[in-house]
Parts: structure tokens; C-alpha cells; sequence
């Protein structure tokens, strides 16, 4: 056992050494998103210009987000944006918590080989089924709406993959008395493992946000006109076929990472909060 | 440890503030009535600059005044994806009537029985309106596919300021006072010893798909890479191994920066405008550009020669697709957009070349320094018609990575001429499949 | 957990109610990713442009892939990739994790910071990555010239691309790992690290004995997840460096959308998907299995 005095200034410096990696670590991380704003209200001969590195623009401007405002319509967009992100987290999160009730708590003969069926599907890019599904979404009378988007993003097992693991958790007798006093399966759910769940909501929500908010690849085949595309298109629009516009290249990113980053930043200790609870241990 | 729970007003508070850009949002969750198959209008799909599609406006709009009932709707797209969605369009059986195709993809479509054979639709005059090397362009398996809309060459932009620094002031204003290859060399060497350290000499414009730009080189020297049959490989000649040559001592020789390589990310055209280059290869369009960024005196001159004179037949073309079932309006407004008034309208705004016949001299006016058109229209007047034909091979697309490959390598020294030579022939011919 | 009574009656209901609990689901998974893999799966058994039908080649394309360098290149890009960034990024995580499961000032306002990467996307981080990365005019390189440093070649030479595409991963990936492990972290009781305190471990011995081990399920968790998307990483590689320079940072997907898109061989791309699916699918099964047996710890 070591004396006080000591104990205390070990742990004064333990304190010092710890803050000083993480606040590193932080400025670390933060650099290149401080570098994104900075381009974002750069001029364009500061971008040109130069050898030596400047740590803030010599001159301020809002040009890059005025013509970015200018050149396309960024308010359908985000309205398409938000529209269709909605809808896939409904969806997304309804089929995920039915599913991963099933799959934790429900037996039922081959549950293990449909887990695998679905684990399947997540490793595999859309890349390789693009032409086939953009048929499929065609065929279906879907392509020109939302839905060609909708769907097939809500189609994931990523979700159902979560909410199994965090469901395992629920203590067995819970469920148990609930069905020895007669409630039927889906009351159980709604009425027992439901209200139990909101971190596992909270979760399963902003994932599914988040990545259907920042998907391009897909979206581009399906929504046929420009008038339905969402924000990250607009990111290509700007790479054109003779070289880059950093400046409202940078204006643009940021226009699409702010609403986001806000949600998540003004929720995110319920995330934090469904995190940890969520049993992912 | 209590869940967090949200307050009544910050419910009703989020509502709203999702509810307003959903309002604000196209409606797309209903199908839209669709334009296709509707008597008298055409979907146009297309990518462009602000200019260029300001142009492509007002062609849309003078079509529309002159021919009443009918419409045009026009789709702009970004650039990078547009040929992944035209394909799965076309495979899933509804493309748009008319898009805007480079020249060196139009095969890929026209060889493929994928375009509207216009031959029987176009009047017969529309052939002598065009320049020969750009009626060639959109010409497969003996019928015409497609018009072309507007060309594109590079000829070289030079940083007057850099020049000086380096003692260099004389400057070939003509065609025919263009830098030989030697010539070119010599003056690269004199920029290597005069500019400031961290500068090279020049940067060449063969980025991304670019890379046709290098058949320039080889035009140069009077070779070829495929035969008239457009299927028959042809690089492996002398004239192939001298452009690889050459082309491979720009790095050898540190004319060029490093990372000016086929796969960079960044466009040669940008470390022009930060002066890490004293010239660089360009095509016209860059020209309003250059006027509104560059902080340096800066002026054009025409691309080097070698045997003659050649370059690359850059550009896009329109098309109608096959599937279209508006064969003679699609036709009809083509044939409107290539005409005198609109293509020269067009030209000047975009800073591009035309191709029609009277379009293409000393009259060629932009909107933005125009005392340089005529250098790029001579330089546009010096690709032979069997240079171009040769990119409108059904095969190009499948060339293409080819030739990226390759010419990296001997870039980089992996390999030497001979070498790559070889290697791009049986790659051409595993490609087009002789 | 078996029940030793006899079959219940309610068994079937139950097995009722659980197909029509994972029904939406399921015929979401099945028309719009089952059908199209498996139409994925026909063409990679034909020859075709995508234009038209197709002729069938059988194994064709697979045969091809053997004696085709530019694969096996992808495919060991593809690995390397995996093996470094997985490790790296989630050792980052369970370092930042642990830093900020502990008193620190600010705490909130460092987790911000550290997990706000994931919400740019893939795109955009990447183009981040093209200003920062350019080797002639790019923010590290002028930050290394003020110093004194040379210059490096990100886009020129093999080695440093490849690094740059690792870092710009890295720093996109590790937000979501601490956030996994910090969760992970919160359900280690406290008084795990007490006991084995009082008998005398220091804070390197708590972690390698208490901690890392009781982080074994989440650990798995994360291999899966990091190694599948290490397996998919298209849209980073595709804007930083398009697989340049000479194919030195090609991968498979990158390889598979050029082979299906722009040399239009759509029958050899597909066959390419396959194979990569198919790698993905052993490793992710593998992992899996194994983690099934981890599953059941506290």
C-alpha cells in the first residue's frame, strides 16, 4: 500500500498523460474536417495558389456555397434526401426488431440456416448485383420513384443482425410469464420486449439513417431524373470530366454532412446510451 | 440508469422540422406520369458544364418555338456514373430517347446495335455540312449513328511569367511554326534549368480516360492503332515505339511532375493553375477557366509535331437509341442542334470546337479570348480522318484500360518501348477480339 | 438451454409466429438481394456485353480468372488491405475506447470528436483524402515541406498510395469501433478491475487479463463487420487513387465495376463478385462459428 501523497500525484499525472493522448488523438481526427470547412470558404485562387501551407484562408468567403446553391437545386435534394432516409429507417427498423425477436427468442426449424442466408447477404457489395437488381426494380414499375431506393436499402440484415444480439440479452422469465398468462406471441413483443428495446431503437435508427443518407451508388441508377436525386449525388455532379472544383466541392460535403452531424450530435447519448445497453458484448 | 425520454415539444418540434423538407421534397413517392412514349416529346439525358448546358437550353428552346408540340426534356446528370446508368437503362429496356456520348464510347453503344441508325432518317446534305474527320466519328459498320455536336483537341496553354523566368520568349503563333519534337525536348531542358525549383516543365492531359490524348503522340509520328476493319491492331510498328519513347521521357527526363501519370487522381490541368507547370496539354474549354483563375499572363500555342501534325478528335456526339419510339423527332431535333446558328451559339459559350465545315476557320469567335480560337482550329484541322475513325471502333471502351495500363507501366520504367508495344497489340487484339 | 419436457404443443404456433416474425424482412433479403445474386450468378456463367442475351460459357470466366494477373493482384490488395486496416483500426478504437472510459475533462466533447468521421461519407471522406494526399500541392506534403521533410509520393509510387488509403480508412473507421468497444467496456463491472487491483495488478495487467478477454465477444463482433467491409471498400480506393498507380491499390470491387462498366465484360465481372462473395462468406461463416462459442459469456 504506498503512501497517499503518492498515489495522489500518480494518478494527478496518469490524469495529464491521458488527456494529452486524447486531446491529440482528437486534433487528429478533427484536422481533416477543419480542412473541409477551410476549403469550403476558400477562394479559388487561394486553392491554386501557393507552397507553403496556410493554417485558415486569407480571405473568407461564401462564394463556394453560393454557387453551389446556384448551380443545383439543394433544396429538392435534401427534401428527397430526408424523404427517403425516413421511410428506409421506418421499414429498416420494423422488419430488423420482428426479425431479431424471432431469431433470439423464437425456436423454429431452420433458424440456422436462415441466419446464415442472411449473414450472406451483407457481405456482398452492391456493385455485383447492381445490373440485375436495377432490372428487377425496373420490372417491378419501380424506377422513377423513391421505392427504387427505399426497397432494395431497406433490404439489410445489418439491422436484424443487432437487434438479435441485443434481444439474446432479454431475461427468459420475462418473456415466459408474459406467455403462461396467455399472451400471444406479438403481444409478448409489443407489449413485453418492445418497451425493453428503446436503446436497441435508438440504435438501429441512426445506422439505418445514416447509411441511407450517405449512399450514392445506388440511388444514382435508381432514381431516373435529377429532380428526385438526393444530396451525395450532387458530390459527382462536381467532379466533372475535366477536373475538380475543390472549393464547392468542400461547400457541398459540408452541406451534406451537417444535418446529419447535428442529428447525431444532438442524440447521441441515446445512441450512447442503446450502445452499451444493446448487450453487444 | 433511466432511458433518456424525449419531451412532448421536442417531438413536436422534430415533426416539424423533418416535415418541411419532405413538403419541399420532388413527390416521388407516386409514380410521375412518364415522359416516354409521349407523342412529341423526347427525354434527353446529358452531363455538362454551366455553359454547356445553358447551351443545350436554348437549342431546346428554339427547337421547341420552331416545331410546336413538340418537348424536350432535358437530364442533367454528373459526368462519372452517366455511362453506368445509360447501360443498365438500355439492358432494362427504357433509356432516354437522345443522350450526349465522347466519341471514343460511341462505339461501345453503336457496335452494339444500341443507337438509331440515321442514315434513312437524316437529309441528304447533312454529310458535307461536317468536317471529314468528324462525319467519321459516328460512323459504324458503314451507317451513321449519331451527329457531332462539338469537338475538342488540345493544343498547349503556357505561363508567359514561367517562360520568362526561364528566358524563354519566342512562342509559335502558327500551325506551321509548331514545336517539333526535338524542338519540344530543347525547350523542355531549358525550362528544367530556368524555372524555380519544385516546377517541372509541362504536364500532359492523359488522366482517367483521358488517356486517348496519348494517340496524339502517336499520330504524330503517322502511326495507327487498328486498322480501317477497326479490328486489326497496328501499334506494333515504329511509329508506336518512338511516341511510347517519347512519351516515357517526359518522366525519364523530369519534364513532367511524378504523379502526372494515367491513374492520378489530381487533372494535369491543376497543377498549371498552381503554377507547379510552366504549360500544360489542354483542350479549349478550359480556356474561360484559365481567364477567370489564372494570376499569371498565360497564352496558347498549337501541339508539337513530328512526321505531321495530329492530334486527338476529343468531343462529344448526340445519339438517339434504338428503343427510341420517336425515330423522326429524335432525328429531327439532332439535325436542328448541328445546325449553323445553334452549333455556333453553342461553341463560343462552351468554348468548344464545331464540327461543321463552316464553322471550323478564322471566323471562330469565343465568348472568352478569342484571339486563340484559331489556334485551336488549326490544330483541330490537322486530325485526319483516319486517326478518328480508328476511335470509333466498337472495341475502344475495352482499348481504353488496355492502353492505361500499359502506358503506365513504361511510364513508371517497368518496361521499355518494345516491350509495351508488344503488350498493347495482343492486349488491342485480345480486346477486339482478332 | 434444452427443455427436457416432451414436444410442446405450442411448438408449431411458435415456429408460425417466428416465419411471420422474419417474413418482411426475409421478402425484403429475397427480391432484392437473393434474386438479383443469383441472377448475378447466371451471368457470370455466360459471355456477355449486358446488350442482349448472353451465350452460355459455363465456367468460363472462372477458368479465366486463374491465368488473369490483374485479379490476383486485386484479390492480394484486397487482403493486405483487410489484414492491416482491421487490426490497426480496431486497436486504435480499443485504445480510444479505454482512454475515454475513464475520468477525463471534457469527456463528452472527445467522443464527439472522435466518432463524427462516421457520419461524412465514403465520397467525401475520400475527397478530403485527395486535398490532403495530393503529392504536389496537398495539405501533409506542405505540412511536411514547413519542417523540412521531403515530399512524399502518394500518387506516384506503390507504397505510399497504399498507405494513403489505409490512413484515410483508419480514420473514417475507428469512430465506430471505440463506440462498439466503449459500449463493451460499460459492461465490465467495476468490480472485476477492484479485485484484481487489490491483488496487485497494474493498469497494462488489468487490461490484458481482465479487460481484453471479457471483450472477446465484442471483438468478434467487430473482426466480422471490419473484415466484410474491408472486403467491399469501393468508393475510397475508387476517388483517392483509381486503383493507381499501375493497379498497385486496385481491389476487387474496384476491379469488378471497370471489367463490368467500362470494358463491358459484364460475364467476367460477375464471375469476379462471385469470388469475391464467395471469400467474404467463408471468412464471415468462419468467424461465426467461432464466436458462437463466445456468445454465451457474461
Amino acid at each position: 500500500m504506498s503512501a497517499r501523497p503518492g498515489v495522489r500525484r500518480t494518478a494527478h499525472r496518469g490524469l495529464l498523460v491521458r488527456t494529452g493522448v486524447v486531446a491529440l488523438v482528437g486534433l487528429l481526427t478533427i484536422s481533416p474536417l477543419y480542412w473541409m470547412v477551410a476549403v469550403a470558404f476558400s477562394t479559388r485562387s487561394e486553392l491554386l495558389g501557393g507552397r507553403e501551407l496556410r493554417l485558415w484562408p486569407r480571405e473568407v468567403t461564401l462564394e463556394n456555397v453560393e454557387r453551389v446553391f446556384a448551380s443545383f437545386p439543394v433544396a429538392a435534394w435534401f427534401g428527397n434526401s430526408v424523404a427517403i432516409s425516413l421511410v428506409v429507417m421506418i421499414l429498416s427498423v420494423t422488419t430488423s426488431l420482428l426479425a431479431g425477436y424471432a431469431f433470439s427468442q423464437l425456436r423454429f426449424p431452420g433458424s440456422t440456416a436462415l441466419f446464415f442466408v442472411a449473414l450472406a447477404t451483407l457481405v456482398l457489395p452492391v456493385q455485383v448485383i447492381m445490373v440485375a437488381l436495377f432490372r428487377i426494380v425496373t420490372d417491378m414499375g419501380l424506377y422513377g420513384t423513391y421505392w427504387a431506393v427505399i426497397l432494395p436499402t431497406a433490404a439489410s440484415a445489418f439491422g436484424l443482425f443487432l437487434a438479435r444480439q441485443f434481444m439474446t440479452g432479454i431475461p427468459r422469465e420475462l418473456i415466459e410469464a408474459a406467455r403462461l398468462d396467455g399472451a400471444g406471441h406479438l403481444t409478448t413483443f409489443l407489449r413485453i420486449v418492445l418497451p425493453l428495446s428503446k436503446p436497441l431503437i435508438a440504435v438501429l435508427a441512426f445506422m439505418s439513417l445514416l447509411s441511407s443518407w450517405n449512399d450514392f451508388a445506388w440511388p444514382l441508377i435508381a432514381l431516373k431524373e435529377n429532380r428526385l436525386f438526393t444530396l451525395p449525388i450532387g458530390l459527382l455532379y462536381l467532379q466533372g470530366q475535366s477536373g475538380s472544383d475543390y472549393g464547392a466541392t468542400m461547400a457541398f460535403a459540408l452541406i451534406n454532412i451537417v444535418p446529419i452531424a447535428v442529428v447525431f450530435l444532438l442524440f447521441q447519448r441515446y445512441f450512447i446510451a442503446g450502445f452499451a445497453r444493446s448487450g453487444i458484448k | 440508469m433511466s432511458f433518456p425520454s424525449f419531451s412532448r415539444r421536442s417531438f413536436l418540434i422534430g415533426t416539424g422540422v423533418v416535415a418541411v423538407p419532405v413538403v419541399l421534397a420532388g413527390c416521388g413517392f407516386t409514380q410521375q406520369s412518364s415522359p416516354e412514349g409521349r407523342q412529341g416529346t423526347l427525354t434527353f439525358t446529358t452531363w455538362g458544364t454551366d455553359a454547356e448546358l445553358a447551351g443545350f437550353r436554348s437549342a431546346i428552346a428554339a427547337f421547341e418555338a420552331a416545331n410546336e408540340g413538340s418537348t424536350i426534356e432535358l437530364n442533367a446528370v454528373p459526368y462519372e456514373q452517366m455511362f453506368t446508368n445509360i447501360d443498365a437503362q438500355l439492358q432494362a429496356g427504357n433509356p432516354p430517347d437522345v443522350f450526349r456520348v465522347p466519341y471514343y464510347t460511341f462505339g461501345a453503344y453503336a457496335g452494339r446495335e444500341q443507337l438509331l441508325d440515321l442514315g434513312p432518317l437524316l437529309s441528304a446534305e447533312r454529310e458535307e455540312q461536317f468536317t471529314p474527320q468528324a462525319w467519321a466519328a459516328v460512323q459504324s459498320a458503314g451507317s451513321t449513328y449519331g451527329l457531332p455536336h462539338h469537338t475538342d483537341t488540345s493544343a498547349i496553354l503556357i505561363n508567359r511569367d514561367l517562360f520568362a523566368a526561364a528566358g524563354i520568349t519566342e512562342i509559335p503563333e502558327t500551325i506551321e511554326d509548331a514545336w517539333t519534337w526535338e524542338e519540344l525536348a530543347e525547350i523542355g531542358d531549358r525550362l528544367k534549368a530556368g524555372l524555380p525549383s519544385g516546377t517541372s516543365p509541362w504536364a500532359y492531359n492523359w488522366q482517367g480516360n483521358g488517356v486517348t490524348r496519348w494517340l496524339s503522340l502517336l499520330f504524330q509520328s503517322d502511326g495507327a492503332f487498328l486498322d480501317t476493319d477497326q479490328v486489326t491492331p497496328l501499334i506494333d510498328s515504329d511509329a508506336g515505339r518512338e511516341a511510347v519513347e517519347f512519351a516515357a521521357s517526359f518522366f525519364s527526363q523530369g519534364y513532367v511532375p511524378a504523379n502526372n501519370t494515367i491513374a492520378s487522381a489530381s487533372y494535369a490541368s491543376e497543377s498549371w493553375f498552381s503554377q507547379s507547370v510552366a504549360m500544360v496539354w489542354s483542350g479549349a474549354f478550359q480556356i474561360p477557366d484559365a481567364e477567370s483563375t489564372a494570376s499569371f499572363d498565360w497564352t496558347a500555342t498549337c501541339a508539337p509535331r513530328n512526321v505531321r501534325g495530329g492530334g486527338d478528335f476529343g468531343g462529344n456526339a448526340l445519339v438517339a437509341t434504338a428503343q427510341t419510339q420517336q425515330p423522326e423527332l429524335a432525328a429531327a431535333f439532332l439535325e436542328f442542334v448541328t445546325d449553323a446558328d445553334p452549333m455556333r451559339d453553342f461553341c463560343r459559350g462552351a468554348s468548344l470546337l464545331p464540327t461543321r465545315a463552316d464553322l471550323l476557320n478564322d471566323d471562330l469567335e469565343f465568348d472568352v479570348r478569342s484571339e486563340l480560337a484559331p489556334i485551336f482550329a488549326a490544330q483541330a484541322g490537322v486530325v485526319q480522318p483516319q486517326d478518328v475513325a480508328q476511335v470509333a471502333s466498337p472495341s475502344m471502351s475495352a482499348i481504353i484500360p488496355v492502353l492505361k495500363e500499359q502506358l503506365d507501366l513504361a511510364f513508371a520504367g517497368s518496361q521499355d518501348a518494345a516491350t509495351t508495344v508488344a503488350n498493347l497489340q495482343s492486349g488491342i487484339a485480345a480486346a477486339t477480339g482478332a | 438451454m434444452r427443455s427436457p419436457t416432451p414436444r410442446r404443443p405450442g411448438r408449431r404456433r411458435e415456429a408460425l409466429a417466428a416465419y411471420g416474425f422474419i417474413a418482411p424482412n426475409y421478402a425484403l433479403l429475397l427480391v432484392f438481394v437473393l434474386v438479383p445474386l443469383v441472377g448475378a450468378l447466371v451471368v457470370s456463367l455466360q459471355r456477355t456485353d449486358g446488350f442482349g442475351a448472353g451465350e452460355f460459357a459455363g465456367l468460363e470466366n472462372y477458368a479465366r480468372l486463374g491465368s488473369d494477373t490483374l485479379f490476383w493482384r486485386a484479390l492480394g490488395n484486397t487482403v493486405l488491405f483487410t489484414l492491416i486496416v482491421t487490426p490497426v483500426s480496431m486497436l486504435f478504437g480499443l485504445v480510444a475506447a479505454t482512454l475515454l472510459n475513464t475520468a477525463l475533462p471534457a469527456r463528452p466533447l472527445f467522443r464527439s470528436l472522435l466518432i463524427l468521421p462516421m457520419a461524412v461519407s465514403g465520397v467525401a471522406t475520400a475527397l478530403i483524402g485527395v486535398l490532403v494526399f495530393d503529392q504536389n500541392s496537398g495539405v501533409l506534403n506542405k505540412l511536411l515541406g514547413t519542417f523540412g521533410l521531403p515530399a512524399i509520393t502518394w500518387q506516384s509510387d506503390a507504397g505510399p498510395a497504399f498507405l494513403s488509403i489505409v490512413l484515410v480508412t483508419v480514420w473514417w473507421r475507428t469512430g465506430f469501433n471505440m463506440l462498439i468497444y466503449l459500449a463493451g467496456l460499460q459492461g465490465i463491472g467495476p468490480d472485476l478491475h477492484e479485485a484484481a487491483r487489490l491483488d496487485g495488478a497494474g493498469t497494462l495487467q488489468r487490461f490484458r487479463h481482465v479487460t481484453v478477454p471479457l471483450l472477446g465477444p465484442t471483438t468478434f463482433f467487430l473482426t466480422v463487420l471490419n473484415v466484410i467491409y474491408s472486403f467491399q471498400v469501393f468508393d475510397i480506393v475508387f476517388v483517392l487513387t483509381g486503383g493507381g498507380p499501375a493497379g498497385a491499390t486496385s481491389v476487387l470491387v474496384t476491379y469488378a465495376y471497370e471489367t463490368g462498366f467500362v470494358t463491358r465484360d459484364q460475364g467476367y465481372a460477375a464471375a469476379i463478385g462471385m469470388i469475391l462473395f464467395l471469400f467474404a462468406l467463408v471468412f464471415a461463416a468462419a468467424q461465426w462459428r467461432a464466436s458462437r462459442t463466445k456468445d454465451v459469456a457474461e
